[in-house]
């Protein structure tokens, strides 16, 4: 009995499920507590069960759409630009990182100020922004970029700054040219670091999207959001959105990490190893370079 | 002393010194006055204690920093030259193996900016891979090979631009006992074969004495050659000797050159 729950507790899909039902429960839990205030409970905290049945009523709360189709083809509009802002920022961020490790004198003068902008709150920087592009898809995108140009930035910086002294001697002994340093070591090296400082921008870039939105009325995720809160439509859209824009930004991160799996040599290939475990050919040609290693290279191997 | 003093040779060092600038801004000599001419196809150690200077000295013959006194020739060039035309291997400390390479291809970086075709680079890590006897992990990445068999991958890399001379820096400092002999027996087999001229940098007595046909002692503060004392046992080397009453004569005759105190 102790072994099996040993077992469960190390298994992935066991303890994603034990957290799930967790959050579950807190969350019926809260919400009965909240309901039984008799305080607008849905504006607060709505049982599970209200939210899907919203998602998937064919009731009409807007112009003739149904509440999930208001939310998708609001967030179409928010997410389309933040994705567009999120990539040009981290080309962006890229490029700077590579530019600040190139010259010290352009990381002198630009790292401080970089800072910055990180500092300005997105409410504050977000209207000006609107203002100077006079349009609100070209302000999510720029604040979108803004927010992500930040982390790619500074973790590809770190990433450069992470080859060891040991590997530059090593590089001039091979009187290799400054080209090669960047494209065969500093490059490669970096790869990680930029995929953490995408991770970090992601769902910064969503959420920056969604809070432009709430400046002007044009159909984005945010002004849905800021009208359901105001009982222009139903609440439960306003919850929708919620959970929708949650599992938007923690699926950005997944996706993230699932193309830094694709791009890390070795990666693919040993799954492909792994996925053929048992199937003829793989099982026999594991087994068959086993006794080779053995055979062929019985002291050297160390 | 005589013999290194002479001028011919393949690595030839005259009277030299360096001295660096520590924090406070005062002078401190790392090594001063260091003269030595290495034959080719010699097998060299520099031994000393930490901070003799010894892995100092090595760097300037592989021109990763300048001595500030003396002159230093390797192959008749300066030390410039002689890297700019991949005249030495360097073998560090730790590995330093890139991870996002199979071993084949960190045999192989080197090569790729000598500009020789993907075929001939291929060829050539595959041979030198097989020399260090890790043909069967030529498509494992780093992190799955042991200490021993990453420093491995590190030798085959250096002899991989067939380069004239071996500079090493406690190549084998890191690994354990049982690894580092036969790392040991490997190196002086692929020297044997190779017949290349090796520096090598150890603390180690009994490595220094067991490798070497020459050992140059260097003393600290400020780091100087004491002592050059000829190793005379036969070669090909084998484990036995080690137990051989000449091997502990010589290994006391080296510990007692050392000047200021005895290396413990």
């Amino acid at each position: 009995m102790k072994s099996t729950l040993q077992w469960l507790a190390r298994q992935t899909w066991f303890q994603v499920l034990f957290w799930t039902l967790v959050l579950i429960g807190a969350w019926e839990a809260g919400a009965t507590l909240v309901e039984m205030t008799k305080r607008m409970p849905a504006n607060i905290m709505p049982h599970l069960y209200q939210i899907l049945q919203a998602a998937f009523s064919g009731q009409e709360v807007s112009g003739g759409m149904t509440a999930t189709q208001v939310v998708l083809k609001a967030s179409a509009a928010t997410l389309g630009r933040a994705f567009l802002g999120f990539l040009l920022g981290a080309l962006a961020g890229y490029m700077l990182a590579f530019l600040m490790k190139l010259s010290g004198v352009i990381e002198k003068m630009i790292f401080p100020y970089l800072m910055l902008i990180q500092l300005i709150p997105v409410l504050g920087l977000a209207p000006i922004i609107l203002a100077i592009t006079g349009n609100i898809n070209s302000s999510r995108l720029v604040i979108a970029a803004i927010l992500s140009f930040y982390p790619v930035a500074t973790n590809t910086l770190a990433g450069f700054k992470s080859v060891e002294k040991d590997k530059y001697d090593l590089m001039a002994t091979y009187a290799a040219k400054k080209r090669n340093m960047f494209l065969k070591v500093l490059i490669p090296q970096s790869i990680p670091y930029f995929f953490t400082g995408l991770k970090v921008a992601a769902p910064m870039a969503v959420t920056a999207s969604i809070l432009v939105d709430t400046l002007q009325g044009d159909g984005g995720l945010g002004c849905i959001l800021s009208q359901a809160l105001k009982h222009a439509m139903s609440i439960y859209v306003f919850w929708l959105i919620v959970f929708f824009s949650a599992f938007v930004g923690i699926f950005s991160s997944i996706l993230i990490h699932w193309v830094e799996l694709l791009v890390t040599p070795g990666v693919v290939v040993n799954l492909l190893r792994k996925l053929s475990i048992g199937k003829e050919a793989g099982a026999y040609g594991r087994k068959n370079e086993k006794v080779q290693k053995k055979k062929k290279y019985p002291s050297s191997v160390v | 002393m005589e013999g290194l003093t002479s001028t011919s040779g393949e690595i030839v060092a005259r009277e030299i010194g360096v001295t660096f600038q520590d924090n406070a801004g005062r002078d401190v000599q790392a090594i001063t006055n260091i003269n030595m001419a290495i034959k080719k196809g010699e097998f060299i150690s520099l031994l000393g204690p930490s901070g003799c200077g010894k892995t100092t000295l090595l760097r300037c013959v592989a021109d990763l920093q300048e001595p500030t006194e003396g002159e230093l020739w390797v192959e008749g060039m300066t030390p410039k030259e002689a890297r700019l035309q991949h005249k030495f291997g360097f073998v560090f400390q730790q590995p330093v193996l890139f991870d996002w390479r199979t071993v084949k291809k960190n045999v192989e970086l080197p090569l790729e900016m000598m500009y020789q075709t993907k075929k001939q680079r291929g060829d050539r890590a595959e041979k030198m891979l097989e020399l260090v006897g890790l043909s069967a992990f030529k498509d494992h990445y780093p992190r799955q090979l042991s200490g021993g068999m990453q420093q491995r991958v590190n030798i085959a890399r250096a002899f991989g631009i067939k380069p004239d001379i071996l500079l090493m820096d406690e190549p084998f400092s890191a690994l354990d006992e049982f690894t580092k002999e036969k790392l040991h027996e490997d190196l002086l087999r692929i020297w044997r074969k190779t017949n290349k001229t090796v520096l090598f940098v150890t603390h180690n007595i009994q490595e220094a004495v067991f490798l070497s046909d020459r050992i140059c002692v260097l003393s600290p503060h400020p780091g100087r050659l004491s002592a050059i004392v000829d190793v005379d046992l036969p070669r090909p080397r084998t484990l036995e000797m080690k137990e051989s009453e000449h091997f502990n004569e010589l290994v006391k005759i080296v510990k007692n050159s050392f000047e200021g105190g005895s290396f413990s």
